[in-house]
């Protein structure tokens, strides 16, 4: 019974913390309509400022609070909404989510370079001791978590539904323009959403660090707001008492499942449960979800696509590559860069072309965010490591459809919702792969899984040379179905659900089904390029697979551009180029560039300064006013005529 | 409560439909018909749940109570695009285009998600109202050269048949609003539906091309089609419609020919004002195509704007916030 109580009062004091950084993701998504994915990123820094305040320069605790919390989040909160989304309105649905994921890597890579992972930190409760109570032993920083907590979920409550600002807090996402009209600067109360926002994962941070008994590690103090997303689902991104409600409930439910249950299972067994947990509460939490109401938004989407290449120009452009490539195998053989062949990395450069080339399909095209990319791509590695020894073919193809199948498993739950639960889906899957399934003795070994190149009847295949013609050739064929599919039926659907989900709804269309069948196209892709990047390895492990170089790489075909075949080209180029370069940095330069490129839509390759118009390309369509109109052509309607194309 | 008779030719009915966002009620008791090969309109004030009624039978709002039938098949808990696949079509208030395609993009998949493979070879013989313009037929052979061309040539001859001949290559989202609604309704033609609703299509348009918004109308009506239109122009209303409802704060108040409801004191009171004979007053007032229908600058042939504070998708919002 007294393990019962003890057990009990862990949990609601991890739930507690869990519910100070839920609540501010609700209270930032209330007041911008943004999920904020930085927002562990952001409680990391202020766990290691606090030990750097407090353990390395023995600044009073109180002092060091009023650093953190009143000026070092306050005044990095306000400046993340001045700088960095104020000039998102308006930009495209993905875009935020991208900026604050590009937050979340600048962040772990900046705390990565100060505070070196190797050492360890252990940070000292803010009032030691205990006390006895029924029979069990109360540290005084449970209480403290507990009580903070309480007092935030109070206060907060509070402020939104008796002042006026708070009333204002919650109008701006609603009618921004209106609650202008009333003489409220909707700006100034998404400011104040994210200064609030800031203070809740840097308090969350702070009053957590000191229950990490084997010391504070930047992925662990991340990742650990993931088991608060599922709150803040709970409470539908809006309602605080029950992300409150729903915090302490998950705190308790992974503390009893840690004592009770997984030390009856295997060692190996109990890492994955425990990395499994967050993600199983993330999709009851999906399923919970009521059916988001289709709304006609009655606002077109502005964005001028990219051109789509025609079939025999697509045929000519993967001629004209792959003889570049052929040159490239013979002329190159021999070249390494840091110990590496040149045709390994060129190899690398085309498998993740492959899954650049599923996110244009599934977020270029459809508009839908997947950070797990690189999980079934591990998934398709792992595959094709266990099921194709001796490099069968057949193994490419097992490797496509199971990660088919669990990417519709994956899209399944989240059809009904909004896509950014399907973002935070993705990124609870890919958290729970990486440290549970990835990490397993199991899957991947300690030393990693030997994977044999292709064997084909007739064919040799396994020196380098050929294995990166062979992977080449993958490419081509993947850009150009990906290409086919947007110049088909299914591609105008893709957009179409993307423009207009009312409207595509309207004229007959499924949304799930064409949802689900896309994010099951594109898991597949992912899948096939898992097992070409095996099979140009050799050998994978454990971390390859990892979900921060998965966001990184998303973040990279979002520079370039995610809505073409160049621009998954290029990121993978890039990727390669910078992880054989500067392979610590890499995360900085990745969230640079996408806060950089900010609100472009079409990335790097859509700035029409940078076009060069050749030749062979046909030109745009022209102006409207001196095209023939019918009957209907006399109006012009108050947005006037504009050049389109 | 006006009731119209049911008949054997309903091809859309709604019955004893209400919608309630939190304490305030859009729809209390609404009932209409649609008969097959007529245009009926529903009228009203802005506010009056002339969208919401629309977003309940296209089933984008769930009724709390009442029912929809499209003939004789309960509707009312089907799914959207269930609906539009037994032959309802929409176009909405505030324009929903696929803006990154282009119109005749956005004509096409509603064409595809309506013929079978198998009915492309004839899909023109579902379009009689567009005359004119190429079929996608082989020149040589005269049969089509396949369904991706026929269906590129069919959308043009439907873009053609609203009067935007030759803008199909145009993004959608860069056309101009009377050209963009233009592209919505032939959208929605491309699914060739048995009833269709329009929720102001005349919004944004000049008076030439309200005429020939009505004569489209009166043609498609006349090939069989049920039409359900919700319109503020009413000279278009008056001169077009075979029957009229008249929604005001979620009830229906009057229904009858555009001559009962023209006289009708209640709708006189509600809706039309002081203007006695509106369709001969609005012909002879000069109106501003370009000014919202909504907004106060809208001309003499626009009714109920001076009490109107918000259309009707903003009413839902205010509502439900």
């Amino acid at each position: 019974m007294s393990n019962f109580l003890q057990f009990t009062v862990f949990g609601i004091m991890l739930g507690a913390g869990y519910a100070i950084a839920a609540t501010g993701l609700v209270v930032t998504y209330t007041t911008s309509g943004v999920f904020n994915f930085a927002q562990g990123a952001v409680g990391m820094i202020a766990a290691f400022g606090y030990w750097e305040l407090v353990s390395a320069h023995h600044v009073p605790v109180l002092a060091a609070l009023v650093i953190i919390l009143i000026l070092g989040a306050s005044i990095a909160g306000a400046f993340v909404e001045r700088v960095l989304m104020r000039r998102l309105h308006g930009a495209s649905a993905e875009r935020p989510v991208m900026v604050t994921l590009g937050l979340m890597v600048i962040l772990t890579g900046m705390a990565t370079i100060i505070w070196s992972p190797t050492t360890q930190r252990t940070v000292e409760p803010m009032i030691s001791g205990q006390f006895r109570l029924v029979g069990i032993n109360i540290q005084y920083q449970y209480v403290l978590i507990i009580a903070v907590a309480a007092a935030v979920a109070v206060a907060l409550r509070a402020l939104f539904y008796s002042t006026r600002t708070g009333y204002a807090l919650r109008a701006v996402v609603d009618d921004p323009e209106l609650l202008g009209m009333s003489g409220v600067s909707p700006n100034r109360m998404s400011q104040y959403g994210w200064i609030l926002g800031f203070m809740m994962a840097a308090l969350s941070g702070v009053l957590l660090a000191p229950t990490q008994t084997t010391g504070i590690s930047i992925e662990a103090m991340t990742l650990l707001v993931v088991s608060g997303y599922a709150a803040a689902i709970v409470g539908r991104l809006k309602n605080i008492p029950l992300t409150f409600a729903a915090a302490i409930a998950i705190g308790l439910a992974e503390n009893y499942v840690l004592n009770y249950i997984e030390p009856h299972l295997s060692s190996a067994l109990q890492t994955d449960v425990t990395s499994a947990l967050p993600m199983v509460f993330l999709f009851a939490a999906l399923v919970t979800l009521p059916s988001v109401r289709l709304r006609a938004v009655g606002r077109l989407t502005s964005m001028r696509a990219p051109r789509v290449a025609g079939g025999r120009e697509s045929l000519v452009a993967g001629a004209v590559f792959l003889a570049l490539a052929v040159f490239m195998a013979f002329a190159f053989a021999d070249t390494n860069v840091k110990g590496t062949t040149l045709l390994t990395l060129g190899g690398m450069v085309m498998t993740l072309g492959i899954v650049g080339l599923s996110l244009v399909l599934l977020t270029g095209y459809s508009g839908q965010v997947s950070l797990c990319q690189f999980s079934f791509m591990g998934i398709g590695a792992f595959v094709m490591g266990k099921w194709a020894a001796g490099g069968s073919p057949l193994g490419l193809l097992a490797a496509t459809a199971v990660c088919a199948g669990v990417g519709a498993l994956i899209a399944l739950p989240t059809i009904r919702l909004s896509d950014l639960y399907l973002a935070l889906a993705t990124f609870a899957f890919a958290d729970a792969v990486a440290t549970g399934f990835f990490a397993d003795g199991r899957v991947y070994g300690s030393g990693g899984v030997n994977i044999s190149r292709i064997s084909v009847p007739g064919l040799s295949l396994s020196s380098d040379r050929a294995e990166f013609l062979m992977v080449t050739v993958f490419f081509v064929l993947a850009a150009w179905l990906v290409l086919a599919i947007r110049r088909s039926l299914f591609g105008r659907r893709l957009v179409a659900v993307n423009d207009s989900p009312a409207a595509y709804a309207t004229v007959g269309l499924n949304i799930g089904f064409t949802k689900v069948a896309v994010f099951a196209i594109a898991a597949a892709m992912a899948g096939l390029a898992g097992a070409l990047y095996g099979t140009v390895q050799t050998i994978v492990g454990t971390t390859d697979f990892d979900i921060f170089p998965g966001i990184i790489f998303v973040l990279f075909v979002t520079i370039w551009s995610i809505r073409t075949v160049s621009g998954a080209f290029l990121a993978a180029l890039t990727y390669v180029a910078l992880n054989q370069i500067w392979p610590s940095s890499i995360g900085i330069f990745a969230g640079m560039g996408v806060i950089l490129i900010g609100r472009a839509a079409n990335g790097i390759l859509g700035i029409e300064a940078l076009h060069v118009r050749l030749p062979w390309v046909p030109k745009p369509a022209g102006d409207l006013v001196a095209a023939p109109v019918g009957a209907f052509g006399g109006s012009t309607g108050s947005e006037g005529l504009s050049a389109a194309g | 409560m006006p009731q119209a008779e049911a008949t054997v030719t309903d091809v859309l009915t709604v019955e004893g439909v209400a919608v309630r966002f939190g304490g305030v009620a859009a729809l209390s008791d609404a009932n209409l018909r649609v008969r097959a090969g007529s245009v009926t309109g529903l009228i009203g004030p802005n506010g009056a749940g002339k969208t919401t009624l629309f977003n309940v039978i296209s089933g984008l709002q769930a009724p709390d109570r009442g029912t929809v039938h499209l003939y004789d098949t309960d509707i009312t808990r089907m799914r959207p695009h269930r609906r539009a696949r037994l032959g309802l079509a929409r176009t909405f208030q505030r324009l929903e285009l696929f803006g990154t395609l282009s119109a005749g993009e956005n004509v096409q998949v509603g064409l595809e998600s309506s013929v079978k493979w198998w009915q492309w070879r004839h899909v023109k013989r579902r379009f009689p109202w567009a005359k004119g313009g190429a079929d996608g037929s082989d020149g040589a052979t005269g049969q089509p050269s396949g369904p991706g061309s026929v269906a590129v040539a069919t959308a043009d001859r439907l873009l053609e048949g609203v009067g935007l001949g030759g803008l199909s290559a145009e993004q959608a989202s860069a056309m101009p609003t009377g050209l963009a609604r233009m592209v919505e309704l032939a959208r929605a033609l491309a699914m060739a539906p048995k009833v269709l609703l329009l929720d102001e299509p005349g919004s944004g348009l000049d008076d030439a091309e309200s005429e020939a918004l009505g004569e489209l109308l009166t043609t498609l009506a006349s090939g069989g089609m049920g039409v359900l239109l919700v319109e503020h122009d009413m000279e278009l209303v008056m001169r077009i419609c075979d029957y009229i409802y008249v929604l005001d704060f979620g009830d229906v108040i009057a229904a009858g020919t555009p001559e009962q409801i023209r006289k009708d004191p209640m709708v006189q009171a509600a809706y039309l004002g002081t203007v006695t004979d509106v369709g001969a007053d609005a012909a002879a007032e000069s109106s501003d195509p370009q000014a919202p229908s909504d907004g106060p600058g809208a001309g003499g042939a626009h009714a109920g704007e001076g009490r109107a504070e918000h259309d009707g998708d903003e009413h839902d919002e205010v509502a439900e916030a």
